[in-house]
């Protein structure tokens, strides 16, 4: 890109073209909405079957867990985008995004899970068992709310990546907010007012996310412990 | 061998230089600012505990292709004219010393407060106590979380082929178009999971080397 001599900061050009940033948010929204919902279920699920040491199921669980945790996401939404099609898999670039955002968010999430669950001290599902309930039940109603809890915090924390990692559709040239906005750039050359504006915008959300994090973590505490 | 994987290779490998040498540009770069943003989050000062504060916020905040978009086409506007690797590592390291700073704080505030206390108590300046007595101390504590964040840091420089930097990610894509262009099949399937391979061959052995020694602190 040449650089522009004399350029002038023009804010309001921002406000012509809020149309089709708000189409592009919905995307962004659409697509870490899945992501993240699908992130949190799975990555409770498989962090369970990590815990629970389930035999075979934990050892799968352990290789997708090492396998997206130790690629790029990029490189990820890369091979789902390009390279699935010549397996003969061919997705679309709303379907990659949720898809590739709930994989890797997933992946995180099992073992944000899985240390949770395993921090809770081993006496209260000792005793759990002693009065009789199955591992299971011990599971779902000692471990869980327990172990779900100091899990918290690093879940929210993958989850508000989740919703910026969204960003990386841009490669992939899917019209979420990034995409629309580098599009219009690419027209108008009114950098610095869209990536500001965008920039904004995300910031405001993950500073939202955050708030809403603290809220839920406070609102599960457990009064007079940590 | 067919004929196409050798000259791919050799282009992938071109493009792993760069992708080695912006990861250790960008891990060096966020830990020396990410200790010193992450010391000043814990001074007394109001105003400079503030705009570390910011800073961290507001870098750890963005998303990181946000930040290399703004550096790579808002720079030159002021006339500050940069190439894609100098802006591929001001974005990593403005992201990576942020986090850096983060777990800096959660380290130096996990030394119990006796102890800089005491420090002070003997007379020890803020920087001599930082020096011989918190950092010492919070850097075992720190210590898998920072291989964590060089793990993400080395994951995260593939985002320098969206701004158009040759790395390893970029140079598989240019190989699939080129071999797309020239009639055949892509080959995206070996050449995309070559990529994978080699981030996940550099990144396992890290994960868990941060694992193992978490382990061993308890």
């Amino acid at each position: 890109m040449p650089a522009v001599s004399g350029y002038h900061f023009d804010p309001v050009f921002v406000v012509h073209h809020l149309g089709d940033l708000g189409s592009g948010l919905l995307r962004t929204l659409a697509i870490s909405a899945i992501g993240m919902a699908g992130a949190l279920l799975a990555g409770a699920l498989l962090g369970a079957i990590s815990a629970l040491r389930i035999p075979v199921a934990r050892q799968l669980v352990t290789v997708y867990v090492e396998v997206f945790r130790n690629t790029p996401l990029l490189v990820q939404i890369f091979f789902l985008y390009f390279a699935l099609p010549e397996a003969g898999l061919q997705l679309g670039g709303f379907t990659v995004g949720w898809l590739s955002l709930l994989l890797w968010g997933g992946a995180y999430n099992a073992e944000n899970f899985r240390a949770g669950f395993e921090a809770v001290e081993g006496g209260y599902v000792e005793a759990c068992r002693a009065l009789g309930f199955a591992r299971l039940s011990a599971f779902r109603h000692v471990t869980l709310p327990l172990g779900g809890r100091i899990a918290l915090p690093s879940v929210a924390n993958t989850l508000i990546s989740v919703f910026k990692n969204s960003s990386f559709m841009v490669a992939i040239s899917y019209p979420e907010l990034t995409e629309t906005a580098v599009n219009i750039v690419a027209v108008t050359f009114r950098v610095f007012e869209m990536f500001l504006a965008i920039g904004v915008i995300y910031l405001g959300l993950v500073w939202l996310m955050s708030l809403g994090a603290g809220a839920v973590e406070r609102r599960f505490a457990i009064p007079g412990g940590h | 061998m067919p004929p196409w994987v050798g000259p791919v290779a050799d282009y992938l490998a071109g493009g792993l230089r760069e992708t080695v040498l912006l990861a250790l540009v960008c891990i060096a770069a966020s830990l020396l600012a990410g200790v010193l943003i992450g010391a000043a989050l814990t001074v007394p000062s109001r105003p400079l505990r503030g705009a570390a504060r910011a800073y961290v916020e507001v870098w750890r905040g963005l998303p990181i292709i946000i930040t290399l978009y703004f550096i790579f086409f808002v720079l030159p506007i002021i006339g500050i004219r940069v190439d894609t690797f100098t802006a591929a590592a001001v974005g990593l390291s403005l992201w990576g010393s942020a986090n850096t700073a983060e777990v800096v704080r959660g380290a130096l505030r996990s030394v119990p407060r006796g102890q800089d206390e005491a420090a002070a108590a003997l007379g020890f300046s803020w920087t001599g106590r930082m020096r011989y007595v918190l950092l010492p101390q919070a850097t075992r504590r720190a210590l898998p979380p920072l291989i964590g964040l060089v793990v993400n840091l080395t994951q995260q420089t593939s985002l320098a082929a969206v701004i158009g930097l040759l790395d390893i990610l970029e140079a598989s894509q240019r190989s699939i178009e080129r071999l797309t262009l020239s009639g055949g099949s892509s080959h995206a399937v070996p050449i995309l999971g070559a990529v994978l391979a080699v981030f996940f061959t550099i990144c396992l052995p890290l994960t868990m080397l941060s694992r193992w020694y978490e382990r061993r602190l308890r």
